[in-house]
C-alpha cells in the first residue's frame, strides 16, 4: 500500500512498497543466455555455486590428480633430471580413475537434476531450445573435464620449464597432450553425459558412468595385452582399443608419438579407424543427448 | 476490445494417435485474466504447452503475442512466463538463487535477475524462507516459488497451470488474489487452468470451456453469470416454513419450487416482473404469514451450468 507521508520531513525510515515494477532494461540474446548457462555449468561441475559438501568430491580428486604432478615437478626440480619421468599424455592415463570418477560423479550434476526433478521444463519455456540446451550442458561438462586433465599438464610444463628442460620440446609434448585431452574430455563428457540423462537416480547414474568408462576400460586393456602376448594377434589387440574412449586416447596417442606405449602400436590405417571411431562416438553421444532432451521436454 | 488478441487460435488440433487432446480449437484470449476450465484431460495443460512451442500442434494455427507458434518459438518464450503444473524445483537450491538462474536464462543480466528475483518473491510472499532449499518447503511455498519463476523476467504474459493444485483453502485464496493482482496491477495477461469452475468464477475477467478437447464455450465472466431474472428466498424457521411460504406465493401467480433451504421462483409474469413488483410481493406475503425474511436475491447462474448445458447440447 502506498505510503505517502505528508511533507516528508519528521518521518524518517518509512517503507515505501512501490507496487510491481517493470523490467524495461535490455534482454540479453540467446548468444548471451547460452553463455550463462554454460558458466554455470562448469561452475556447478566444480560445486561452485552449490552447497559446501558438493565441492567436497571434484576438489578432493583434483588435489589427488595434482599431488603427483607436484612430486614430479619437485624431484625434476631438485634432482636436475633432464627429461620429465612421465609425458603429458600419460601423466593423464596414468590418472585415468581419477578423471573417470569425476566425470561419473559430475555428469548427474549436469544431466540428471533438472530431467529428474522435471526443472527441464522451465528451461524449455524460455529461449533456449532443447538442442541448445543439451549441446550446451555438455559442452560444460567436456570443459570440466578437459579442465581436470589440463591443470596437472600445466602443473608439470611449469616444472619442466623451472628445471630448465628444452622449451620447444616440452611445448611440442605438452599441446600434443592437450589436444588429445580435449578429444578424451569430448568422448568421456558424451557417454558420462548420455548415461546420467537417461538414469535419472544418481546412484544408477554413476555406477553405469563408472562401468562404460572404468570397468569397460580395464576389460579392453586385459583383452588387449591377451591378445597380443598370448594370442600373438596384433590386429585383435589394436582392433579392441577401438571400443573403450581410454584406449583410444592412449592408441591415437601413441600413433601421435606423444608418449604412450600401448601393447602393440597404433599405425597405418588404424590411426584413421581410431580418429573415426572417436568421433562417431562425440558425435552418437550427442545426438543421444539432443534426443533425449527434446524427448523429456514434450512430455 | 480494439487491441490485437494476446493469444489466437485458429483450427488447432492435438492427436496423439487416436488420443485427440484437442479437436479444432479457435479461441481469442484477451488482456487480464482468462479462465482455462476443463476436467483433467480436456486439453489444458497440452494447449498451453502448444502455444509454449514444446508442443508440435497435428494442425491448424496459432499465435501468442503476434508471434506464429511454429516460427516463432523463441521469440514468444522470451516474453511469457510458464508455472507448470507439476512440481518442477529442485531440492538443493534456494528459491532466491533459483529464481536469480530462471531469470538470467530468459536473458536478463545478472545485477536486473537479483533485483528482479528479490521483488517478485516479494510479490509472491516468500519472505525468510527465500534463502532456504526449496526441498523443505510446503505444497504452498513451492507454488509461490513456481510462480515466482514465471514472472521473474517480466513477461507480457503468464501460463498457470493448475496453480491452486494442493492447497488449503486459506493458501488457495492468497493464490487466487495474486492471480487477479498480476492481470489487473502487474499488467501482465495471464491464462490460468483450474478444473474448479468456482475459483476461476471469482478472478476471470473471460472464462475458456474446454470439454474432451473441444470448446465448449468462452466468453466474458460476466456473461457466463449473468442473471437468470429468477429469485431466490430464504425464510426463518425449517422446511416447513419454507413449504407454507411457497404454497402462499404459488397461489399469488408466481411459479416456484423448493431448492435447499431456500425457495426459487421462476422469472414472474410481466405483470410483476416491473418496478420490483414481485420482490413487493414476496415481502408482502412474508409478512401476511408472520415469517422472516432472511434473504431476497437474485438468483445468477454459475459456470457449473454451462458444463450441464455443453452436457445436454451433445
Amino acid at each position: 500500500m502506498p505510503d505517502h507521508s505528508p511533507s516528508g520531513a519528521g518521518r524518517p525510515g518509512i517503507i515505501h512498497d512501490l507496487g510491481y515494477r517493470r523490467f524495461d532494461g535490455v534482454r540479453e540474446g540467446s548468444g548471451a543466455i547460452a553463455r550463462t548457462l554454460f558458466a554455470t555449468g562448469l561452475r556447478h561441475a566444480y560445486g561452485l555455486g552449490r552447497s559446501g559438501k558438493s565441492k567436497v568430491m571434484p576438489f578432493l580428486l583434483l588435489a589427488m590428480s595434482l599431488l603427483p604432478a607436484a612430486i614430479v615437478v619437485g624431484v625434476v626440480v631438485l634432482t636436475g633430471l633432464d627429461e620429465l619421468p612421465v609425458s603429458y599424455a600419460d601423466y593423464t592415463n596414468q590418472t585415468q580413475l581419477l578423471v573417470s570418477l569425476f566425470a561419473a560423479a559430475q555428469a548427474p550434476v549436469l544431466f540428471s537434476r533438472d530431467l529428474r526433478h522435471r526443472s527441464i521444463v522451465l528451461y524449455l519455456a524460455r529461449p533456449l531450445g532443447a538442442t541448445a540446451l543439451a549441446l550446451v550442458r555438455w559442452l560444460s561438462l567436456t570443459v570440466a573435464v578437459f579442465v581436470f586433465t589440463a591443470v596437472p599438464t600445466a602443473v608439470l610444463f611449469a616444472g619442466a620449464m623451472l628445471a630448465g628442460l628444452d622449451k620447444s620440446d616440452q611445448a611440442t609434448s605438452m599441446l600434443k597432450a592437450v589436444t588429445l585431452q580435449v578429444l578424451l574430455a569430448m568422448l568421456v563428457a558424451g557417454l558420462s553425459g548420455l548415461i546420467s540423462s537417461v538414469s535419472l537416480r544418481r546412484g544408477f547414474a554413476v555406477v553405469g558412468s563408472v562401468m562404460a568408462l572404468i570397468v569397460l576400460t580395464g576389460v579392453v586393456t586385459v583383452m588387449q595385452n591377451i591378445a597380443y602376448f598370448e594370442g600373438d594377434s596384433e590386429a585383435v589387440s589394436t582392433g579392441v582399443g577401438l571400443v573403450s574412449p581410454w584406449s583410444l586416447y592412449t592408441g591415437l596417442a601413441n600413433a601421435w608419438d606423444a608418449g604412450i606405449e600401448t601393447p602393440v602400436p597404433v599405425d597405418g590405417a588404424w590411426v584413421p579407424a581410431y580418429v573415426i571411431v572417436a568421433a562417431l562416438i562425440a558425435a552418437g553421444c550427442l545426438l543421444g543427448l539432443v534426443a533425449r532432451f527434446r524427448k523429456v521436454g514434450s512430455l | 476490445m480494439g487491441r490485437p488478441p494476446v493469444i489466437s487460435t485458429a483450427g488447432l488440433t492435438k492427436h496423439y494417435g487416436t488420443v485427440h487432446a484437442l479437436t479444432d480449437l479457435t479461441v481469442d484470449v484477451g488482456e487480464g485474466v482468462t479462465g482455462l476450465v476443463g476436467a483433467n484431460g480436456a486439453g489444458k495443460s497440452t494447449l498451453i504447452k502448444i502455444l509454449l512451442g514444446l508442443l508440435e500442434p497435428t494442425g491448424g494455427q496459432a499465435s501468442v503475442l503476434g508471434h506464429d507458434i511454429e516460427h516463432q518459438g523463441q521469440e514468444i518464450r522470451r516474453l511469457v512466463g510458464y508455472m507448470p503444473e507439476h512440481d518442477c524445483l529442485p531440492p538443493d537450491v534456494s528459491a532466491s538463487d533459483f529464481v536469480v538462474h530462471m531469470a538470467r536464462m530468459s536473458g536478463l543480466g545478472a545485477s536486473a535477475a537479483r533485483e528482479r528475483s528479490a521483488d517478485v518473491l516479494r510479490h509472491v510472499g516468500l519472505d525468510e524462507e527465500r534463502y532456504r532449499p526449496m526441498g523443505g518447503y510446503s505444497t504452498g511455498m513451492k507454488q509461490r516459488a513456481k510462480l515466482a519463476q514465471a514472472l521473474a523476467h517480466d513477461p507480457r504474459l503468464v501460463f498457470l497451470d493448475e496453480p491452486t493444485n494442493g492447497l488449503d483453502p486459506a493458501a488457495r485464496t492468497d493464490m487466487l488474489r495474486l492471480v487477479e493482482r498480476i492481470g489487473s496491477d502487474f499488467g501482465i495477461a495471464v491464462l490460468v487452468t483450474s478444473h474448479l469452475l468456482g475459483e476461476l468464477e471469482q478472478v476471470s475477467d473471460h472464462v475458456i470451456v474446454l470439454d474432451g478437447g473441444h470448446l465448449l464455450r468462452s466468453s466474458a465472466t460476466g456473461e457466463f453469470t449473468q442473471r437468470t431474472g429468477s429469485l431466490l428466498v430464504e425464510v426463518v424457521g425449517t422446511e416447513t416454513e419454507r413449504d407454507r411460504l411457497g404454497e402462499a406465493l404459488a397461489q399469488r401467480g408466481l411459479s416456484c419450487r423448493p431448492r435447499g433451504a431456500m425457495v426459487a421462483i421462476d422469472p414472474p409474469p410481466p405483470e410483476l416482473a416491473e418496478g420490483g413488483a414481485a420482490q413487493d410481493l414476496i415481502r408482502d406475503v412474508a409478512a401476511e404469514l408472520g415469517l422472516g425474511l432472511m434473504r431476497l436475491q437474485p438468483d445468477r447462474r454459475h459456470l457449473e451450468d454451462v458444463f450441464l448445458e455443453g452436457g445436454t447440447r451433445a
